[in-house]
Order: structure tokens, then C-alpha cells, then sequence
């Protein structure tokens, strides 16, 4: 047997058109799946809430893809307002999940609830390059019908904002960061308003939140196990007092939660810009998330729905981590649901730490370890 | 290591490994096919089919990289077509050749500064890189010592301030703003590039009488066919403005990208008053970067596909599964051989996970040490992109003959971040605030 095979091709005209179609067909079929990204999932709001669109308080964003929903609900009796705010970074799904758990189920009897659930659309239109994330997840309803939602990047969409400078300067304080933060709506605040799409972004949001004199915002995130701030609220000095409360309420019911003053010298995010340049009172909290980590293993949709993965068991066993873990891992209903109690909780917090004439009181949201023990598509409504 | 550590995400690593040094070593199929190759057996084992979307997905993770590199390399011969290079080069020789001390350390700033406007070991490389290797080459510097010294060169001016991306995607995983690296990350480089200079280049600049006189007066008549004018160094100047102004002046300065101003540059040759065919030097330059071009690509695929089927993380927990007194030599070990994939990879995948285990050191210093470690991943093969290029500017064929004098440097760089982290508590009072 002839062992000295070599593969050595001889490039003619024709193989060069060969691999040109070739080329084609792939580029064909991955832009089918990038295009289909594009659709924002369809969501479906309790009664009484009524849709808006960002580009209502900041028109520039009209008829782009920076322009995103808007969901206001108000309750019979009048009390503060709040801001729940998904999807700044859209491969941190426990965050957008909480929001959209308040659209579907949501019954606001005082106060007034805005909900933005997408608010980096674009960051839903495509997945980062080398991190295999999934594009999808989806949720079984109980009568056996599924919803699908979308995982998307941190990032705003790569083609709205290349070429990249090598070095991001955020505009308001001269800060330096790499790049690729250039594209990251929390490091972006308070905006430019003719700024890069992400300072417009930004600068709607700032807007939408002085326009409709917020007085508690929350920016919804999650974190990777091996981050120092997880498993955390971060609060403005202005907000420190009611998070501290929200934190000690939530400990009370076994819900271990850190709480972290906003540093003074890091700019450009939510829980410091919203607070310096708008009167409301920023939250920003995380929870931890296997799938977005540097030392996660495979990476798939399950891995985001059930957030059980070896690598960072191991991880842990090493003491590389900066939360409890064990082998039942990180669910994404059980990031949902402290995200969702946490939100509640401050809530109810607000008459007694702030003004009793901004209590907000919301009903119809699942219990945490209702949402834990039933999952999350339990709470979804039917397509 | 225990078996269900290993199995199966160390089997797919294997495998993947495999397929690539069977496909580039015994079919002897370019490695950026027999990359392409190992991705898609590693998707194929984990279960994901042949996943096209992945495969794209990973390739877009060098866009940038690439397009720099392609329109760098335009820049470069087109400096060379219209006679720019040699003209300075000759001009060099003749002013500095009796004074090789001041030579040999101005060679080196010369190396490192586009790499430290940019950000990039490619820009250096191919920019002042390519400027200062017929100087050194004319004057007795063999190839070897020659590309050597501009990989590395190059690599401490991607270190060196002001912009650092390494330490930049470091700091980013931990929230630590980019304030404060001037002077640690200077004096992570400069010694080092100080040394470089003195073991690669001022030994055979001292060396006079290996030079040949007549035949050297004769190659410098013939360099200066283009008279070293202004408009001769056109292209240099806007791509020094271009790219000096960005960083400096950011507010006056619009943010136009590598590529857009390498290309702008090399346009300003029309100007330079000598015969230039922009489409020759183009085509040329094409297809010097595309086997570069082609192994990013392949590199890209496979990154996404180990993140996939999660070998990725299975490296990551192993480097980090040592005991304590280990860490170093991991840190030493893993870094540089993740940079095979990427430098600015290894400072994301693992620099940050070291700079969280670190955290009770001085963090500015232990990120510009992690990010020192990580650049000489642009050493490592089969990416090695400034041994690549090092190795193209003094026209080695074999790039290894480049990396294998590296290798010493290489490892005192090393283990002069080592010693940074190591010491950072006695350093900190004197380099950070």
C-alpha cells in the first residue's frame, strides 16, 4: 500500500471559481442566520400596559436599530415611578428575563412602571465573535408550546459602529478603557447626543429618565462566577441607604446579596451616570452567570437555562470563585427569580426609605421560589 | 488530573490537536486549512455537526487584525516601491554607523514606537520595522539578530505606553480603568528593550571592520536613487499624523481606523515625485499577508469551536489548577503558549483569570506584568505574527530562524514579569500611586 499520499491540489482557474462559489454558499447560509437575528422577539403585555418607542423621548433613534420598546403601566393610585431596565447587555439573559416577567405578568395598583426590556436592541442582532454563544433559548409553556427569546452579544452591533477606535475615551470625563468598550452601553453614560451610536444610546436613556422624573431605576445585569462584583447590588451614594435596606430585607429571606458603593472614579455606568446627571436613584445588580465566564465549558443553551457546568465546579473547588457553588449550579430561573424579588423588594422599600408618596406597589409577579421551583415558562403567556 | 476532569473535553483537545499537526505535517495541507480542518473535527466530535455559523462567527473575530494587516502591508510596499525605505536607511548608515551605541538604542525606540501609538506588534513591524532592517542588514546585522530585534522589538512597543491593549481587555475584566500604567508599564519594557539592543544589535554595529567600504559605499550610491526629500517621506509623515493625532489630540482627531489610515498614507505616495503603481504594490502586498491572513482565520475557527465544546475552559481551570507555588511557572507557561492563538486572547482568557487570582498584589502591576507575558504570544507559532513579519521586513524565508533566536529574550521577558508580580509590594511605592 501506497503510503506517501500527499494532498497537493494545483490551483487552476477552476478550483479558484470552485472555492469562490464555495465561499458564497457559506456566506449565504451564515448571513440567514445573522439576518434572522434582527427580528426582536415578540413579547406579550399584561393588560394595561400601554408600547412606546425610546426614539418618543430621544427622536434621533427613529427608524434605526438603536430604537427600542418602551412599556409603561400605571397603577389607580397615584406614587413614584420606576425604571426596569433589561438587556443593556443582551448574553446576560437573567436580566432581560426579569424584565420581560414584568411585562407579561406585571399589575401596577400604584405608582408607575416603565419597562424597557431590550434597551441594547441591537446587541440582540448578533452573537459575539469566539465566545460560541448560543443565538436562542427557549422556554416549555404548561401546555407543552414553547417561547423562543434571543442571546445576544454585549456589544452593540459591530456593523452600527465599526471601525472600533483602539482606544475608548469616554467623552464626559476623559476616561480611558480598550476599544471594545466603545460598543458597551455601561461604560456610555450620560451619552453624547450626537455622539457614537452607543453615546446616543446612552444619551436617550439619560433622557427618558429626566424627561419622566424617574425616582428608582434599575439597570438588570449578570456577571461571570469569577468576577468580583456578583451575586451584588452597586448603588449611588444617593441610593446607598434604600439599597442597604433592600439588602438586609433580602438576607432576611435567605437571599445572600452583596451591596457595593458606585466608585466615584470608574465613569460611564448606569449606577453612577444615572445618579450624577439625572435625579433618580440608580440600582445595578448582577448575578451570576456560567455562560458569559471565561472559564465555562461547553457552551450551549443548555448551559443558559440550567447554568451546570464542570469547569466551574472545578473552578470553585479551587477557590477561584466569588460565589457558592455546588453541582445544581446556576439556573437561569433561580437568576431570574433573585433579580425579580430584588426589584420587589426595594419596591416595597420605597415609602419607608424614600417618600411615602413614591410608594410603588406591583402585583401578579411570581414569588422567588415559585419562579425557582416552576420555571420560568410557567409565567410566560401562550403565543 | 483525574479521568472526569479530562474526559471528553480533554479527548476533543487532543483530537483537535491532532487533526491540525497530521493535516499540516503529513498532508502538508497550509495551516490555515488543517486549522479549519481541526475545528470542524472538534465540532463534529462534541456533537454540534459542521456548525457554518461558528465557523464564520469565529473567522469575524480577527476582522480587524486582518484588515490591518492587509492594508499595513500596502503601506510597507509602497514605502519600499517609491524608494523611501533604502533612501532612509542610507541616510542612517552614513549619519550613525560610527556611533553604534546610539545607534543601536535609537534603532530600537525607532522599532517600538508605532507600537506604541497603535497598540500593535504588526504596525511596528511593518512600519519602522521595515525602515530601520536594510540599515541594520547593510551594515553587518545578520538576518536573524536583525529580525529578532524588530519582533521584539515590536512587541515591547505593543507594551509600552501609552496605549497597551493587552493590559487595556485586562483591566476591563476586573473594572480597572486604564490610569496610572505609564511607568510600570515602561519600566516592564524599556530595560528589556534596552537589552535587545544591546545583545542583538550594538555587538555587530561595533564590529567596523567586517564592513565591507567600497562595496558599501556603492549599495548606499544605489539606495539614494530617490532623494530623501519631504515629499519622499509623505507617506510616513500622514501616517504619523493619522495615527499620532488619533491618540494624542482624540477630540480633533476623527477615529478612522488602522486600515483607513494605512491606506490614506500609502495614497499620499502620488505625491512623493517618484514612479509608484499603486495596483502592483497592492497585489504584491496581498499576496505577502494572505497565508497570514488565511491562519487567522483558521486560528478564528478554532477558537470558537474550543470555546463550543468547551475546550477552552478545560485549559483555563487546568493552567489555574496548580498549587500555589506553581502559579508563576503557570502563568510563565500558559500565557505565551495561548498566545499560539492570540496575544490579546491569552490576556482575555487567561490574564484576567490570574489578575483575579492576584488580587491581594498591587493590580496595576500585576496587570502590566500579565500583559508583558501575554504580547510574546505574537512570538508563538503558528499565529507568531511578529516573528511573521519580523521575518518579512529583513526577507527571511523561515520565520522560525527568527523565533528561535527569541527564545533566550523570550524567557527573561518572562521571567521579568514574574519578578514585577512577584515583587509588586516592594515596587508599588515606586510605580504606582
Amino acid at each position: 500500500m501506497n503510503m506517501n499520499f500527499k494532498f497537493n491540489p494545483q490551483g487552476t482557474k477552476a478550483t479558484a471559481l470552485c472555492l469562490l462559489i464555495c465561499a458564497l454558499g457559506v456566506a449565504w447560509l451564515a448571513n440567514r442566520d445573522f439576518a434572522a437575528m434582527r427580528t426582536l422577539d415578540a413579547l406579550i403585555p399584561a393588560s394595561g400596559f400601554e408600547e412606546h418607542l425610546l426614539s418618543e423621548w430621544f427622536a434621533p433613534l427613529r427608524d434605526t436599530l438603536l430604537d427600542t420598546p418602551v412599556y409603561v403601566q400605571s397603577g389607580e393610585e397615584p406614587g413614584g415611578s420606576v425604571l426596569v431596565l433589561g438587556g443593556t447587555h443582551p448574553n446576560e439573559p437573567a436580566g432581560y428575563m426579569t424584565a420581560i416577567l414584568m411585562v407579561e405578568r406585571a399589575q401596577v395598583s400604584r405608582g408607575k412602571l416603565y419597562v424597557i426590556p431590550f434597551a441594547n436592541r441591537a446587541g440582540f442582532a448578533h452573537t459575539q465573535p469566539q465566545e460560541a454563544s448560543p443565538e436562542s433559548m427557549s422556554f416549555t409553556l404548561p401546555d407543552g408550546s414553547t417561547r423562543v427569546f434571543r442571546y445576544g452579544s454585549r456589544d452593540i452591533l459591530h456593523t452600527l459602529t465599526w471601525p472600533n477606535p483602539d482606544i475608548y475615551i469616554h467623552k464626559a470625563s476623559g476616561q480611558r478603557l480598550s476599544g471594545n468598550e466603545a460598543r458597551n452601553l455601561n461604560r456610555a453614560y450620560p451619552g453624547v447626543a450626537d455622539g457614537t451610536p452607543t453615546e446616543r444610546l446612552a444619551w436617550a436613556i439619560m433622557e427618558f429618565l429626566r424627561k419622566e422624573k424617574i425616582d428608582l431605576a434599575f439597570d438588570l445585569h449578570e456577571a461571570s462566577p469569577e468576577y468580583p462584583v456578583v451575586d451584588a447590588i452597586v448603588a449611588h451614594e444617593r441610593s446607598i441607604e434604600l439599597a442597604a435596606a433592600a439588602a438586609m430585607e433580602l438576607k432576611g429571606r435567605g437571599i445572600e446579596i452583596r451591596l457595593e458603593p458606585s466608585p466615584k472614579n470608574f465613569r460611564g455606568l448606569s449606577h453612577r451616570e444615572w445618579g450624577d446627571a439625572s435625579d433618580t436613584l440608580p440600582i445595578l445588580m448582577e448575578v451570576a452567570n456560567p455562560s458569559q465566564g471565561r472559564l465555562r465549558g461547553r457552551t450551549d443553551e443548555t448551559l443558559v437555562l440550567e447554568g451546570r457546568d464542570k469547569a466551574y465546579m472545578k473552578a470553585a473547588a479551587l477557590g477561584r470563585l466569588f460565589v457558592p457553588w455546588d453541582e445544581s449550579g446556576k439556573p437561569l430561573a433561580m437568576r431570574t427569580a433573585r433579580h425579580l424579588t430584588a426589584v420587589v423588594t426595594f419596591l416595597s422599600m420605597m415609602e419607608f426609605f424614600v417618600d411615602e408618596s413614591k410608594a410603588i406597589e406591583i402585583d401578579g409577579l411570581p414569588e422567588y421560589q415559585q419562579l425557582v421551583d416552576d420555571g420560568i415558562g410557567k409565567w410566560l403567556h401562550q403565543n | 488530573m483525574t479521568w472526569e476532569w479530562f474526559w471528553p473535553e480533554g479527548f476533543y483537545a487532543l483530537a483537535m490537536i491532532a487533526c491540525f499537526a497530521f493535516g499540516a505535517f503529513a498532508l502538508k495541507l497550509p495551516i490555515a486549512v488543517a486549522m479549519s480542518a481541526s475545528a470542524v473535527v472538534g465540532a463534529l466530535l462534541a456533537g454540534f455537526g459542521i456548525p457554518v455559523r461558528h465557523l464564520v462567527e469565529g473567522m469575524f473575530g480577527y476582522l480587524d487584525t486582518i484588515l490591518i494587516i492587509a492594508c499595513a502591508m500596502i503601506f510597507m510596499k509602497t514605502v519600499q516601491d517609491i524608494g523611501l525605505t533604502e533612501a532612509v536607511a542610507s541616510w542612517g548608515i552614513r549619519k550613525f554607523r560610527r556611533q553604534p551605541l546610539l545607534l543601536s538604542i535609537g534603532v530600537m525606540f525607532l522599532i517600538m514606537l508605532p507600537g506604541m501609538l497603535t497598540g500593535s506588534s504588526t504596525a511596528a513591524c511593518l512600519t519602522t520595522g521595515a525602515l530601520v532592517a536594510p540599515i541594520l542588514l547593510k551594515l553587518g546585522v545578520p538576518k536573524a539578530q536583525t529580525g529578532s530585534a524588530i519582533a521584539l522589538g515590536a512587541i515591547y512597543g505593543m507594551i509600552a505606553p501609552p496605549v497597551d491593549i493587552p493590559v487595556m481587555i485586562i483591566g476591563g475584566g476586573i473594572d480597572m480603568p486604564y490610569v496610572g500604567f505609564a511607568l510600570p508599564l515602561l519600566f516592564a519594557t524599556v530595560p528589556l528593550a534596552l537589552l535587545v539592543a544591546l545583545i542583538f544589535i550594538y555587538p555587530w554595529l561595533r564590529r567596523r571592520g567586517a564592513v565591507d567600504e567600497a562595496g558599501l559605499e556603492a549599495e548606499l550610491a544605489r539606495m539614494e536613487r530617490a532623494p530623501l526629500t519631504f515629499r519622499l517621506f509623505l507617506p510616513f509623515a500622514a501616517l504619523i499624523v493619522l495615527m499620532g493625532g488619533e491618540q494624542l489630540f482624540p477630540e480633533l482627531f476623527p477615529s478612522l481606523g488602522m486600515p483607513l489610515q494605512f491606506l490614506i498614507a500609502s495614497a499620499c505616495a502620488i505625491f512623493s515625485g517618484q514612479k509608484w503603481n499603486p495596483l502592483d504594490s497592492a497585489v504584491r502586498a496581498m499576496n505577502d499577508a494572505l497565508p497570514v491572513l488565511g491562519i487567522l482565520m483558521g486560528v478564528g475557527m478554532f477558537v470558537q469551536v474550543m470555546t463550543l465544546n468547551g475546550v477552552r475552559g478545560f485549559v483555563s481551570v487546568s493552567a489555574l489548577d496548580i498549587p500555589p507555588w506553581l502559579l508563576y511557572v503557570s502563568i510563565g507557561v500558559s500565557i505565551p503558549l495561548f498566545g499560539a492563538i492570540s496575544s490579546f486572547g491569552a490576556a482575555s482568557v487567561l490574564g484576567v483569570p490570574f489578575i483575579l487570582a492576584l488580587l491581594d498584589r498591587d493590580q496595576i502591576l500585576v496587570g502590566t506584568a500579565l500583559a508583558l507575558i501575554a504580547g510574546l504570544g505574537d512570538l508563538m507559532p503558528p499565529t507568531a505574527l511578529a516573528g511573521i513579519f519580523a521575518a518579512q521586513v529583513v526577507e527571511e524565508k523561515n520565520y522560525f530562524r527568527i523565533l528561535v533566536k527569541c527564545v533566550v529574550p523570550a524567557i527573561v521577558t518572562v521571567l521579568w514579569g514574574v519578578a514585577i508580580i512577584a515583587w509588586s509590594g516592594k515596587l508599588a511605592p515606586f510605580l504606582t500611586r
